[in-house]
């Protein structure tokens, strides 16, 4: 529901980057989504698009990777990855996949990250 | 000529945001305030439960209102003459960090022993923003439906003590309170919930001592 000011957060950051390195256009972003930040990639994507227009990120393809779950277990001490992809909601329901409990700590999965940019400078 | 070439970034949006809070609770804490996020969906009492807690906790209270529009909520604070910030969020659906770093320099932290964060009516995004209080209780009426609690999981996973509130017309709506409270118990094995009647007064006292609990258990 917050994906219109995350998209602000994400293209400020990307903007500012390019500034930094004199970059007159980008070209490609990459970013990087937890499998548990209550974020629809597709409607991120979206918004990204709509704000872009006026910049010199415009023309630039957004990439959406999606991170997985990582937890530990507070029980039986498992750490590792949880497999969601079989739940249709963007809200998932973590439990450990060993001994199923719900006393777990996320290690990964709940950030939204900007990882990197292609861009054209000129010479 | 023009050359292409890649920059790493490695901007954490999320990062950004509780770095605030972490300076937010900081600033509390160097004047000695407990701060309490409230959360819950539009017209689940959270308003309300603040109003009564103003008018029976011992010690003083201050209050940020947060919501799309906050002088509503800021008038019905104000006539207990306590401290009160509105923050409007216009078109967002949550509070920040950021938003409530600003309202921190509004208020007068040394005159307050708690400071109350009312965030916007929501079950989805406050989720993903840390304040940088330090409990956050979650209010939930049984008007939502009693499916409400687990279609969202994540809310009350993050809830330091959990309300289930307006359980005087469960009946009446055709709501389990019981069920609230078992799935509520599935999500958060170890968090604290306290059925409640706001409007009749039930289940007041019971909130007032476990957020007194909680401030020593945590401090």
């Amino acid at each position: 529901m917050h994906e219109l000011s995350m998209a602000d957060g994400i293209l400020k950051a990307v903007l500012e980057n390019a500034q930094k390195n004199e970059v007159t256009e980008v070209l490609e972003v990459t970013i990087q989504i937890g499998k548990m930040a209550l974020l629809n990639p597709k409607q991120v994507k979206f918004m990204l698009g709509v704000l872009s227009e006026d910049t010199i990120a415009n023309k630039a393809k957004f990439i959406i990777e999606e991170i997985p779950i990582e937890i530990q277990c507070l029980e039986c001490g498992f750490e590792g990855k949880v497999d969601v992809d079989d739940l249709d909601h963007y809200a998932p329901m973590v439990e450990c996949p060993k001994c199923e409990n719900k006393r777990i700590s996320i290690i990964n999965g709940k950030d939204c990250t900007v990882k990197s940019i292609v861009v054209e400078k000129d010479d | 000529m023009h050359k292409v070439s890649e920059i790493e970034v490695q901007h954490n949006i999320m990062k950004a945001n509780k770095k605030l809070a972490d300076k937010n609770k900081k600033k509390l804490e160097e004047n000695d305030v407990f701060g309490i996020d409230f959360v819950g969906a539009i017209g689940s009492g959270k308003t309300s439960l603040i109003e009564e807690l103003i008018q029976n906790m011992d010690g003083s209270i201050g209050v940020i209102a947060g919501d799309v529009i906050s002088k509503f909520d800021a008038g019905r604070f104000k006539k207990y003459d306590v401290p009160v910030v509105g923050l409007n969020t216009g078109k967002e659906c949550h509070l920040d960090a950021h938003l409530v770093e600003h309202a921190l320099n509004d208020i007068s932290l040394v005159d307050v022993d708690y400071l109350f964060i009312e965030n916007v009516g929501n079950l989805i995004c406050p989720v993903d923003f840390d304040l940088g209080s330090h409990m956050r209780i979650v209010v939930v009426s049984v008007s939502e439906g009693d499916d409400t609690v687990e279609k969202h999981p994540f809310i009350f996973q993050s809830a330091d003590l959990i309300i289930i509130n307006k359980v005087d017309i469960a009946n009446a709506v055709g709501a389990d309170e019981n069920k609230m409270a078992t799935d509520a118990k599935k999500i958060n094995p170890d968090v604290k919930i306290i059925k409640t009647s706001l409007k009749e007064g039930k289940g007041l006292d019971e909130i007032i001592s476990a957020i007194e609990k909680f401030k020593i258990i945590i401090s």
